[in-house]
């Protein structure tokens, strides 16, 4: 976080990896008109490429640096002092990383039905923006990604969805666009009060951070009008209810990639810019923070328990482990940051593998209604041992990756937030509690006759999920490979909040 | 008192003054020979009519280049002024003209017409246009103001089947006189107070004099007047309730000039008025803007929501735009602040911007909505017209959601740029609380065309006739796309014009 | 040797992989015999390790094995690391042991079930989590296999998914158990808070150092206790055990007698120095829950009918004895009684297992009897273990019984009280059970239809794959004593062996009244047994008195219907309440917000009526209010 680190690659990475999937985007909507056939294999073949990319990036990445890297660095629009400022550290690396091998895992899983070819540009463009978001380093740059990205989304709810979509769709879109309306005015605001101290105008968020200094007063508002935004996108209680609604109604794929990256670009966006630009505004805003955070916890398993749709209830539990998240963001502790910087990756990975699950129940019976299903494990058993694992996952099992996020938030919140962190261990109760209620009712008893017809997971699907499981159990047995990458980034961002705050 | 003898006509820099000289040519050719020839073939009207604003805008971008090595200056002894300011106007109004007259040459031939007299008044409005944009007295104002009004009454009246569109004419005609009025009064005031109309006259003369205890209520009733009378023609809230039937009633391509022409000369002329000659008033002026602008977003966006007829809708739309331009020119009013040019140049930006999404978008409409304006106006041009559209037509659907995004201000279309500019104006001098409301209408306007963009590519088409787009239309459009987008990727080129921009040639 | 110490939880989890990977292939019996091996395996290892521990000098009796870094994250270095130690290393040895005999009766009694390579994944994966469990040398590692333990019992109890009951039940001891967990985990966060570590070895330094704060340590135990609570069904978290029983039977001697409910005793031994160093009252709770429980679990099993119920309620009540032996600092008799136990109670769920696959899966003892004469062996077996549980001497269950009675009563005679009760009804109602389920009347004979054996039904005794487990057992439930006899300094195997682990926090009772007449307790220790003995007998063999089972008793006091009505009663509202909240209220003014916007948008609207005069009027308004406020600006202000 101190600077970024200023070798030049000789290959711009972080820029292939926005402008491969958007290039390829139009490619496909082109194709479309004249070689529909094609357009699978051409958003495959990018896809992929861009996840191989990604890998690579991974591999290359020096971990026990904690400086930005592979920064690439162009003015864009010099009159505002925008530019294109790309570069990954711990804090983003993996988040780029799971989109890079999210979308691929979504275009190959999961067939559109119909529309294939607006389907795939859609995807792609999508993931262009998710991918800018997260390496973004400059305000401009950063809010343009954040906010195309509704674009994609919101024709792939309306465009593939179910009944429900339009509703669905036009409520993300107006609530997410309506949380960054502020969110706007504060990048505007902050970069002309930063013009006094800096002398010049940048939306550069290093230069600002580290050489601009707000009056308690208008950091804080700044800090709100940030935060609103990134509320809306985590979500946070009680802003929240966009969620649900955009889940159930998305298609599989869109719920996977929503819940997959998307939701994390607003916990992101806490860590990156609204704590990153703000420490003391931040530390300010703590308490009301943790207490969201938590009631999201709580609020969001109670709700999760209620639910009679499956993917709503997947949808609601997504706001109970965001709560974690946001938890962990501001404790502001090494461990803390660090297991939610890992936590916004697990639960990318276990809720995305539960969409996927929750997709192929839906393909296979063409109801969500957990009071309609019964009895899977017994003519499908594999297909529930793989539930069974992501569930766990998800419920937070030791040895399975997401209890590893969990427990590291909760034990580096417990120094500074105890009565929040306690509370929010009671989620890890309930997280058991819904889960396997819903796994009762759905996979135990004896199969009727609607339900004795459920078909067992077939190869292709049984490849994909195990790409999950694998992460699954990896990450939950050895994530020292990742926790060591993570944390020097983490480590500085939290010295130079602690360096602002004294 | 001075005797005829002695009397010396001004100099005339005719080479600065030829874009209004090639609008005029152009007028007159296509009257005179026009109407003495039949009718034209190869659509030669729309042609003629497209040369003369092209050659304008060839000529504005060379004099652009003069301003920028000689600096701005006043032309024909400071009855209109030569700057940036008045140029980029110039070519955002002449631009317009090319596009709206190839729509209309498409419109027309569908209906089985085509006459000169449409892009004659085309071109007589544009002078008027030109005059008011780079007028320096308030006198040369107002005669621009009236070429221009008249001949948008005679455009919306234009469409000789429709009830509606005499209706149009009629209603804009009697109001318009109405707010002609109480600019007039304005300026008579005014002048009555500093003995000139002159803007850099008034200017001068004001900021000599501020008396103290205050009493120059009759100088401010006269500004307020003249603020009235644009605010008509800008269509600000409560001035505004001619707008939506008018729109709705006019042809759709004299929609679309009556939207960018109209406006962006109503809001260029207004915006170098209350700079040039008023700034030491800026406080009393100021306050009425914001409020005017907040009201307009407000109204603008909400209204537009429960619409159903396309025109309408775009017709408010285009309402909260002018509010959105306000914003900039709020923050103009903060003479105070250092960064006061940046609403100057904000709405500068913004005026071009908008003129090509609007006419962009309204040439869709008027492609779309074509095949049935015969029947009664609001019928054909509801919005379920637009149903399945994207289905039936991807790349006309296409870029219509390019346009209407671009009017949602979403990243990457030069709407965005325009949005960014004057909120970035209205943030850097310190009046945020008008960004936000800005911000905030701007989402309440995005459900509008979520709307429209919902029925093109989620709804199933009702009728089966597939729209057929006209070459003309089909460029014009695809002009209007690529501005947008190309923008919306590069703002820098139109951001490099900023440099000068600010520099009235009378301040 | 001691390299070998990684083998232990290895192999179980190498078993449960292969069977998972190729089980349906090896088929029935060969998967199950892949798991036995498996354990068998880790049995041998662990006896290598408990030789070579045993081999050093008491205090060298303690190795740490790290195989990996687990969560190193700034100041939190966690390891993936086995701690190899007396009490770890006792731990293993009977639950492999034990696991290794259990797997070997599974082979038989689960012959010809469906999912039979399945079932022996789920109990290898279950020794591995086990093994994890005792063998961690952190709070973490622990808390790993205590996660693990807690999953596979789940798959366990609901293994026969299909009926709604089984299913019902695994899920009821998950989220119980899981309710446990937070105390554990809050210990954890508190113990890295306070202690910087979460290393046994750390935080029992500290705690012996006295550089942990006594309100600490209390926090700390007491959380840990709650863990316990639910981990070793303990009041009020003992719901989930008798349900538990919907489980197959072996399943019910590994995990809900033998091995996993013990974890709680264990895991309070583990930390003993912590219990040691915090506030007084705190080892006096743990101790009175336990007497609590053993009392009040010993009443319900006095009128069970189901011959699991009454092994499951028996089972709560030994524990509570356990955690009655902690509270009165009596670790090594905890320990003590809770090997004998898992061997007694391990061989009367095997037998009862036998009995019920005699039986055709029948489970109601009101069904059975006179069942010696056809299944001898089982029958056998069986009365060895009722005599080593009821305490009579010399069986095992006496003397460790006897350890713990004696501490408790130099802690507190009310306890002592409590306890020899305890002691009195577990004689009587396994009497009781004893002959209901192999004396008097065989009432089986008419029911033979019902159980599907054609014509005149009789129970066969079981395989010998399932018989041979029950020997072995039996013959350890009566040499199981052996191990720490109280009659001299010399026989005190067990403590000298443990000594290293809990000599600071052992109790000394050496001067107490109690130690003087130690063996006046003992006498009446089997006397209180033979009466508990004699009075079933005189009711239900020679019928002298009328059978005295009240109904409260049979509905285990109510308490669970109760827990019952509360979770479905208010529990369930509540939630509904915070789930309509959301959908009307916190959703609902988001839509309100629309519904406003449109609202005032019709409004507005009407203002656009189409008449010019209405338009000339708003023009003037306007006009009005901004000449009406620019003239107040010039005049007044």
């Amino acid at each position: 976080m101190i600077g970024a680190s200023t070798e030049v690659l000789a290959f711009p990475i972080l820029s292939s990896l926005v402008i491969l999937p958007l290039l390829s985007s139009i490619v496909v909507a082109l194709l479309g008109r004249t070689r529909a056939e094609w357009t699978k294999l051409a958003a495959l073949t990018s896809s992929v490429t861009t996840g191989a990319l990604s890998l690579w990036l991974l591999g290359a990445f020096k971990s026990g640096d904690a400086g930005f890297q592979f920064v690439s660095n162009q003015p864009w629009i010099s009159q505002w002092g925008i530019s294109w400022h790309l570069g990954v550290d711990g804090i983003s690396l993996f988040l780029v990383v799971l989109t890079g091998i999210l979308f691929p895992l979504v275009i190959v899983g999961i067939d559109p039905h119909h529309n294939e070819t607006s389907y795939f540009a859609w995807m792609l463009l999508l993931q262009a923006g998710v991918m800018g978001s997260f390496m973004a380093l400059d305000l401009f740059l950063f809010f343009v990604m954040f906010e195309i990205v509704l674009v994609p989304m919101y024709f792939l709810i309306g465009g593939w969805g179910y009944d429900q979509r339009v509703y669905a769709a036009t409520k993300f879109f107006l609530y997410t666009m309506a949380g960054s309306a502020f969110m706007l005015v504060g990048i505007i605001a902050t970069v002309s009060l930063a013009r006094r101290d800096l002398g010049f105008v940048t939306f550069d968020v290093i230069k600002i951070a580290e050489g601009a200094t707000f009056s308690t007063n208008a950091a804080r508002w700044l800090f709100v009008s940030f935060a609103i935004a990134f509320a809306v996108k985590v979500p946070l209680f009680p802003v929240h209810t966009w969620l649900p609604d955009a889940h159930t109604q998305a298609p599989t794929g869109g719920s996977v990639i929503l819940a997959g990256v998307l939701l994390k670009m607003g916990t992101y966006g806490f860590l990156r810019f609204g704590v990153y630009l703000f420490p003391q505004a931040a530390m300010w805003a703590r308490p009301v923070l943790y207490t969201l955070a938590v009631i999201g916890v709580i609020y969001g398993a109670i709700a999760a328990t209620m639910q009679r749709d499956l993917k709503r209830l997947v949808a609601y539990s997504s706001v109970a482990h965001l709560g974690f998240i946001v938890l962990g963001t501001f404790a502001l502790s090494s461990q803390a940051v660090t297991g939610a910087v890992v936590q916004m990756v697990n639960h990318g990975v276990s809720t995305g593998a539960l969409f996927l699950l929750v997709g192929m129940i839906y393909e296979r019976r063409h109801t969500r209604e957990i009071s309609e299903l019964r009895g899977i494990q017994h003519v499908a058993p594999v297909f529930a041992a793989i539930f069974t694992v992501v569930m766990l996952s998800s419920v937070g099992l030791p040895g399975l990756n997401g209890f590893v996020g969990e427990f590291l938030i909760l034990i580096g919140s417990f120094e500074s937030a105890r009565w929040w962190t306690i509370i929010a261990t009671v989620g890890v109760v309930l997280a058991a509690l819904y889960l396997l209620w819903a796994y009762q009712r759905v996979f135990h008893g004896e199969p009727d006759e609607a339900n004795s017809s459920f078909k067992e997971i077939n190869i292709k699907e049984g490849m994909l999920m195990s790409v999950f499981v694998a992460i699954i159990v990896f990450t939950g047995v050895y994530p020292k490979p990742v926790l060591e990458r993570i944390e020097p980034s983490v480590n500085s961002f939290i010295e130079h909040v602690e360096s602002r705050t004294k | 008192m001075n005797d005829i003898s002695t009397f010396v006509g001004p100099v005339i820099d005719w080479l600065a003054i030829s874009p209004l000289l090639a609008l005029l040519a152009g007028a007159l050719v296509l009257l005179l020979v026009g109407s003495l020839t039949g009718e034209w073939p190869w659509r030669l009207y729309a042609h003629l009519a497209a040369l003369s604003a092209v050659v304008a805008i060839f000529v504005s971008v060379r004099l652009w280049d003069d301003v920028d090595t000689n600096g701005a200056r006043l032309l024909i002894g400071g009855a209109l002024a030569l700057d940036q300011f008045a140029l980029l106007g110039t070519i955002a109004i002449c631009l317009a003209i090319v596009l709206v007259s190839y729509l209309t040459s498409d419109y027309l031939h569908r209906e089985g017409v085509d006459m000169p007299e449409i892009y004659a008044l085309y071109l007589t409005a544009g002078i008027g246009a030109l005059v008011m944009i780079a007028s320096n007295d308030l006198v040369v104002l107002f005669l621009g103001l009236e070429t221009l009004s008249l001949s948008l009454y005679l455009l919306a009246a234009s469409n000789r089947q429709q009830v509606s569109s005499q209706e149009a004419g009629l209603k804009y005609f009697i109001l318009g006189g109405f707010a002609s009025a109480f600019f007039l009064y304005g300026v008579a005031l005014v002048y009555g107070v500093t003995g000139s109309t002159r803007l850099i006259n008034l200017n001068t003369a004001l900021a000599s004099f501020i008396p103290v205890p205050r009493n120059d209520a009759v100088l401010l009733i006269g500004i307020g007047m003249i603020l009235i009378g644009f605010a008509f023609k800008v269509s600000l809230v409560p001035f505004q309730a001619w707008t939506p039937d008018v729109y709705q009633g006019a042809p759709t391509p004299t929609t679309a000039f009556m939207a960018s022409v109209g406006k962006i000369a109503a809001l260029v002329a207004l915006v170098r008025v209350f700079v040039v000659a008023f700034p030491s008033r800026s406080d009393d002026w100021g306050a009425i803007i914001l409020v005017l602008s907040a009201l307009t977003l407000v109204v603008g966006s909400v209204v537009a929501v429960v619409q159903t007829n396309i025109k309408r809708m775009l017709a408010y739309s285009s309402i909260s735009h002018a509010g959105f331009i306000l914003v900039g020119l709020e923050a103009a009013s903060h003479r105070a602040s250092p960064n006061v040019d940046d609403g100057l140049i904000g709405v500068a930006v913004y005026v071009v911007l908008y003129a090509a999404m609007v006419v962009g978008t309204f040439g869709v409409v008027s492609v779309v909505t074509s095949d049935q304006a015969n029947s009664d106006a609001s019928g054909s041009t509801s919005l379920d017209s637009f149903k399945g559209l994207a289905k039936n037509q991807p790349m006309l659907g296409l870029a219509m959601t390019v346009l209407l995004l671009a009017q949602a201000g979403m990243p990457l279309t030069s709407g965005f740029v325009a949005k960014f500019g004057v909120i970035q104006a209205a943030v850097s001098v310190g009046s945020y609380e008008l960004a936000v409301i800005a911000m905030v209408c701007a989402v309440i306007a995005a459900f509008v065309y979520l709307r429209i963009m919902v029925n093109m590519w989620l709804a199933d088409r009702t009728d089966t006739t597939t729209v057929v787009v006209p070459t003309l239309s089909r460029i014009s459009i695809g002009v209007a796309v690529v501005i947008t987008l190309v923008v919306g990727f590069l703002p820098s080129l139109v951001l490099n014009l900023g440099s000068n921009l600010a520099e009235l040639a009378s301040k | 040797m001691l390299n070998l110490l990684w083998l232990i939880p290895l192999s179980p989890l190498v078993g449960a992989l292969l069977n998972m990977a190729a089980g349906r292939k090896l088929g029935d019996p060969r998967s199950g015999w892949l798991a036995t091996s498996a354990t068998l395996i880790s049995f041998l290892a662990t006896v290598m390790v408990y030789f070579e521990l045993l081999g050093r000098q008491a205090e060298k009796r303690s190795h740490v094995a790290t195989l990996f870094s687990w969560l190193p994250v700034g100041s939190l270095q966690v390891d993936f690391a086995l701690l190899a130690d007396p009490l770890s290393i006792t731990m293993s040895l009977f639950v492999t042991g034990i696991s290794t005999l259990i797997h070997l009766y599974a082979i038989g009694y689960m012959h010809g079930d469906a999912k039979f390579s399945k079932f022996f994944v789920y109990l290898n994966l279950f020794v591995f989590s086990m093994l994890m469990l005792v063998l961690g040398e952190n709070l973490l590692v622990t808390f790993l296999g205590w996660e693990g333990v807690g999953a596979c019992s789940y798959f366990l109890i609901s293994f026969w998914h299909t009926r709604n009951s089984a299913a019902v039940a695994g899920k009821k001891a998950f989220v119980t158990n899981r309710i446990g967990d937070f105390g554990v985990m809050t210990a954890m966060f508190l113990a890295f808070s306070s202690v910087g570590s979460l290393s046994y070895g750390a935080i029992n330094e500290a705690a012996h150092s006295g550089e942990l704060a006594a309100v600490s340590a209390t926090a700390i135990a007491l959380l840990l206790f709650v863990g316990a609570c639910g981990k070793s069904a303990q009041l009020p978290l003992y719901l989930w055990l008798p349900d538990a029983m919907e489980g197959p039977t072996p399943v019910s001697a590994l995990i809900h007698a033998a091995t996993m409910v013990t974890s709680g005793v264990f895991l309070l031994t583990r930390i003993n120095p912590v219990l040691h160093a915090s506030y007084a009252w705190v080892p006096t709770t743990v101790a009175v829950v336990g007497a609590a429980t053993a009392l009040f679990a010993a009443t319900i099993a006095v009128s069970q009918n189901d011959i699991k119920k009454v092994l499951a309620y028996s089972t709560v009540s030994q524990l509570g004895f356990m955690f009655l032996a902690i509270g009165s600092g009596a670790y090594v008799a905890a320990i003590f009684h809770m090997v004998t136990h898992a061997f007694f109670k391990a061989l009367l769920f095997l037998g009862s297992g036998s009995v019920i696959h005699g039986m055709h899966h029948e489970q109601d003892m009101r069904k059975m009897g006179a069942l010696r004469k056809v299944m001898p062996i089982t029958g056998f077996t069986f009365i060895i273990g009722w005599l080593a549980i009821a305490g009579v001497p010399p069986f095992a269950g006496f003397w460790s019984k006897d350890e713990i009675l004696l501490y408790v009563f130099a802690k507190s005679p009310v306890l002592y009280v409590v306890g020899i009760f305890t002691a009195l009804l577990t004689a009587y109602y396994m009497t009781r059970q004893v002959i209901m389920v192999f004396y008097g009347k065989a009432r089986w004979s008419d029911h033979g239809a019902e159980h599907g054996a054609h014509g005149d039904f009789t129970p066969h005794e079981s395989p010998r794959v399932m018989l041979m487990p029950l020997l072995v057992l039996s013959v350890l439930s009566v040499v199981g004593g052996a191990m720490q006899l109280p009659f001299s300094k010399e026989l005190h195997f067990l403590e000298h062996w443990l000594a290293p682990v809990v000599e600071e926090s052992e109790a000394y009772i050496g001067k107490s009244w109690a130690y003087q007449n130690k063996y006046l307790l003992l006498m009446l220790a089997i006397v209180v047994a033979t009466t508990g003995i004699v009075l079933a007998v005189a009711v239900y063999a020679k019928g002298k008195f009328k059978v005295v089972e009240p109904k409260v008793l049979e509905q285990a006091w109510h308490y669970d219907t109760a827990v019952a009505r509360v979770v479905a009663g208010p529990g369930a509202a509540s939630f509904n309440l915070i789930a309509w909240i959301d959908t009307n209220i916190v959703d609902g003014i988001v839509n309100g917000v629309g519904q406003v916007v449109r609202g005032a948008a019709g409004s507005l609207r009407k203002t656009q009526s189409g008449f010019v005069r209405v338009y000339a009027l708003l023009i003037s308004i306007g006009a009005v209010a901004i000449l009406g406020w620019l003239l107040l600006r010039g005049v007044v202000l």
